[in-house]
């Protein structure tokens, strides 16, 4: 996914950044004058698509974006309850600092809003070593009055502490989710699995502490990629929701979750944490299993995807991120939800999932299903109404729990094909 | 240890079937992938008893195992229909002129008329001199838009009911994730739709092979041992379908099951009330089913004949802008030639 650092920040976090070697392409360190407000300036930054501008004129914009999108669509009632997730990633600090500052304005300009943080902790699924509780509590200091909680990804929402209170523990819970993962055959299916726990407990953490909307900071690159695989995974009739500025799924509509920074692309995020001296918590944003290559996962394949056709196509970002603007969500009135994600599920039968379950029947019948051609339709029928309280991509997700399916045999059919077939012909 | 065929028959399985991970034994195979097919088309009522289908053959794998699929489920299932082929040759030395070939040996194999329909009556050009005008880029572009509006010419030709086209699921998964990735939403709406066009002005075009794997077909077509062409077009292939095919290629390899699902996900996708959606009509020029006015292929055919191959290729505006110079042009030379024969 984002990259955006990887290689910058070391352990001192985002401190060596500031060092000139290492600046942000298009931040120039050379006096000349704003085109925006005229006046000179050491340091100038210079957006591609636009001029160069002095830092004061650059955040005017940035935080403009940020405004802009919640006013525009006017999601956000006055006075809410907010909770902002804060996963140490160079976006979320860049969320929370814009937060901040919308809030310290004076009445007029004011983001009228009450925003409380947490800090979603998943080292122990990681494998990696748990957050600086320093230089959260440091975090905590410098934005004051926000409270700033943690929760650890796997553990009870109940097990919610304030940043004062908190210290790393390795609760029994986190190993059970841990164990959970590991049944789970695919590394597609455990990345889609706890995308989807990581949105539950959030949800439940919202409503513990009586926030109605949560922020999240996914920017433009983020939602291109979700995009692509939400399609991949099958979950085109909700796609539309896991890229739009609002998303009404998490606790049954009762939490609304926002991504206020979805027309903000690397490079602003990257000039902003430059521009306010933010050190990111951790390097980059790596999620659960991005450390095992592109191959791993269809999540990995797609993000990788979409980074190598950046470098070459430079709108395709915004071009897929664009058309998850055009759609939307494919739902009806009184339409059940998936148990697992809370997608609306198909509200009639769906041709493509029949021809699925249809070519199961035909494969267990072989050639003697000539005799009982009509019954196999009627059999494929009754086991696609059967999974009817999960979606199709979460029903995927179940059915590796369910059988361990004969996995050893992968390999003995990689052998197979390769002496069997001539694949060299394939179009 | 040897694997045994999913169905308890006995045998030792074959392959591995992508789509469901089964292990079959060759005749299983055989049996589950013709059913299907029929399945496909009875329950999505393709085809009505004593219609004349016209198999657009290219004399590739796809199509090849579409004609005899077909064939073998008319007599089978007792369709009732009368089966025809139609090849379009764009004209393609070592590569058209070699797959047309075997289309003649499945005429004869399968017992069915052919009827070959070239660009160069249709158009007055071969592929081989557009790319000779326009060079190797975009040359796709010309080759396509012919192509598809050769299909219904050729069909009204024939006079048939519809017409079958090969494409099978990892063609239409490609084809979503193409047009997600061009932000095309018109496309992106009727791209998976197994049925396309009908209505009273248009030949309505079918996909029996949607739900068919890529993979399948070509172990079908081995297995039966069928005679097709599998040469590469000699002119570059499209770029940027290439990427789209290329990442599918791959998310294949992560999980064979994802073909079905980007299926189903483009079937499952909805648009905004404010997203235009094309209107199909009438080409004023030629007649032929249009969204655009003129359609595309009178406009790149223009374009050919003018001397100005780019003016179908990007913003409409370019083009008018390069018609208007080069009828300014004309109007001078002809206003040249008056003087000139006033002395």
């Amino acid at each position: 996914m984002c990259s955006i650092g990887e290689d910058d920040f070391g352990d001192e976090g985002g401190a060596h950044a500031m060092v000139a070697e290492s600046l942000p392409a298009g931040i120039v360190l050379s006096t000349g004058d704003c085109t925006k407000c005229g006046t000179s300036s050491s340091e100038l930054y210079k957006l591609n698509f636009r001029t160069p501008e002095c830092r004061a004129c650059f955040l005017t914009y940035v935080r403009h974006k940020f405004r802009a999108a919640l006013g525009a669509a006017k999601v956000l009632p006055r006075d809410a309850e907010v909770l902002l997730v804060l996963d140490g990633s160079a976006e979320s600090l860049v969320l929370l600092d814009m937060l901040h500052f919308a809030q310290t304005q004076n009445t007029f300009k004011r983001l009228h809003c009450n925003a409380r943080v947490v800090y979603v902790e998943d080292q122990a699924l990681q494998e990696r070593d748990p957050v600086d509780v320093e230089s959260l509590q440091a975090l905590s200091r410098q934005y004051e009055p926000f409270e700033f909680h943690v929760i650890e990804l796997g553990a009870p929402p109940s097990s919610l502490r304030n940043i004062k209170d908190y210290s790393p523990t390795s609760a029994e819970e986190i190993n059970r989710l841990g164990v959970k993962l590991e049944k789970l055959r695919s590394l597609t299916a455990r990345q889609d699995y706890l995308q989807q726990e990581r949105k539950n407990l959030i949800a439940s953490v919202a409503q513990q502490l009586h926030c109605s909307h949560v922020f999240e900071s996914s920017i433009s690159v983020d939602l291109a990629t979700q995009l692509l695989t939400a399609i991949a995974l099958g979950r085109g009739g909700s796609a539309a929701l896991d890229v739009a500025l609002l998303d009404d799924r998490l606790a049954g509509g009762d939490v609304k979750l926002l991504r206020p920074l979805k027309d903000l692309n690397e490079q602003e995020v990257q000039f902003y944490v430059h521009a306010q001296r933010l050190k990111p918590l951790l390097k980059g944003r790596l999620r659960y299993g991005q450390e095992r290559g592109e191959t791993a996962s269809l999540q990995n394949l797609t993000s990788a995807f979409v980074t190598n056709l950046q470098q070459n196509y430079a709108s395709t970002v915004s071009t897929v991120f664009r058309t998850g603007d055009k759609i939307t969500s494919n739902t009806h009135p009184e339409q059940a939800s998936c148990f697992h994600c809370q997608s609306a599920l198909d509200s009639q039968l769906s041709d493509t999932l029949l021809a699925i379950e249809y070519s199961r029947s035909v494969s267990e019948a072989g050639v003697s299903l000539h005799k009982n051609g009509e019954d196999l339709e009627e059999l494929a029928r009754k086991r696609l109404e059967s999974q009817n309280d999960l979606c199709h991509a979460c029903h995927r997700i179940q059915m590796e729990l369910d059988s361990v399916v004969a996995a050893a045999d992968d390999h003995r059919w990689a052998e197979h094909y390769k002496r069997a077939l001539p694949y060299g012909n394939r179009r | 240890m040897p694997i045994n065929c999913k169905s308890q028959c006995g045998n030792r399985a074959a392959l591995k079937r992508p789509k469901t991970g089964d292990a079959l034994c060759k005749e299983c195979f055989f049996a589950a992938f013709e059913a299907e097919i029929h399945h496909t088309i009875s329950s999505s009522n393709l085809f009505r008893r004593g219609e004349k289908v016209a198999v657009a053959a290219s004399g590739g794998k796809d199509s090849t195992v579409l004609a005899h699929v077909l064939k073998l489920l008319n007599e089978r299932h007792d369709y009732g229909l009368e089966l025809v082929l139609l090849s379009i040759d764009e004209g393609i030395t070592g590569y058209r002129d070699d797959s047309l070939e075997t289309v003649k040996q499945n005429r004869d194999d399968y017992q069915m008329p052919l009827k070959i329909i070239s660009y160069e009556e249709l158009y007055g050009w071969t592929m081989d001199r557009i790319v000779a005008q326009i060079g190797r880029s975009n040359n796709c572009t010309f080759c396509g838009v012919f192509r598809r509006q050769a299909l219904d010419r050729g069909a009204k030709l024939l006079g048939v009911d519809s017409i079958a086209t090969g494409h099978n699921a990892d063609d239409i998964a490609e084809t979503v994730l193409m047009n997600v990735l061009r932000g095309d939403t018109a496309r992106l709406r009727r791209c998976t739709d197994i049925r396309t066009g009908g209505g009273e002005d248009s030949i309505p075009r079918v996909k029996p092979l949607k739900y068919s794997y890529e993979k399948e077909i070509v172990m079908y077509a081995h297995y039966k041992k069928l005679v097709y062409f599998s040469t590469e077009c000699v002119f570059a292939p499209n770029a940027y379908r290439g990427h789209a095919r290329a990442f599918l290629k791959d998310l294949e390899k992560v999980r064979p099951a994802v073909i079905m699902d980007i299926i189903y996900s483009g079937e499952q996708l909805r648009f905004k009330d404010t997203v235009k959606k094309p209107v199909r009509g009438i080409c004023t020029r030629c007649s032929f089913v249009s969204s655009q006015q003129p359609c595309k292929a009178c406009v790149l055919l223009e374009g050919l004949n003018r001397g100005l191959p780019k003016l179908g290729i990007g913003k409409k505006s370019k083009g008018d802008r390069m018609i208007a110079k080069q009828d300014q042009e004309l109007a001078l030379r002809e206003r040249a030639n008056l003087v000139k024969n006033d002395f």
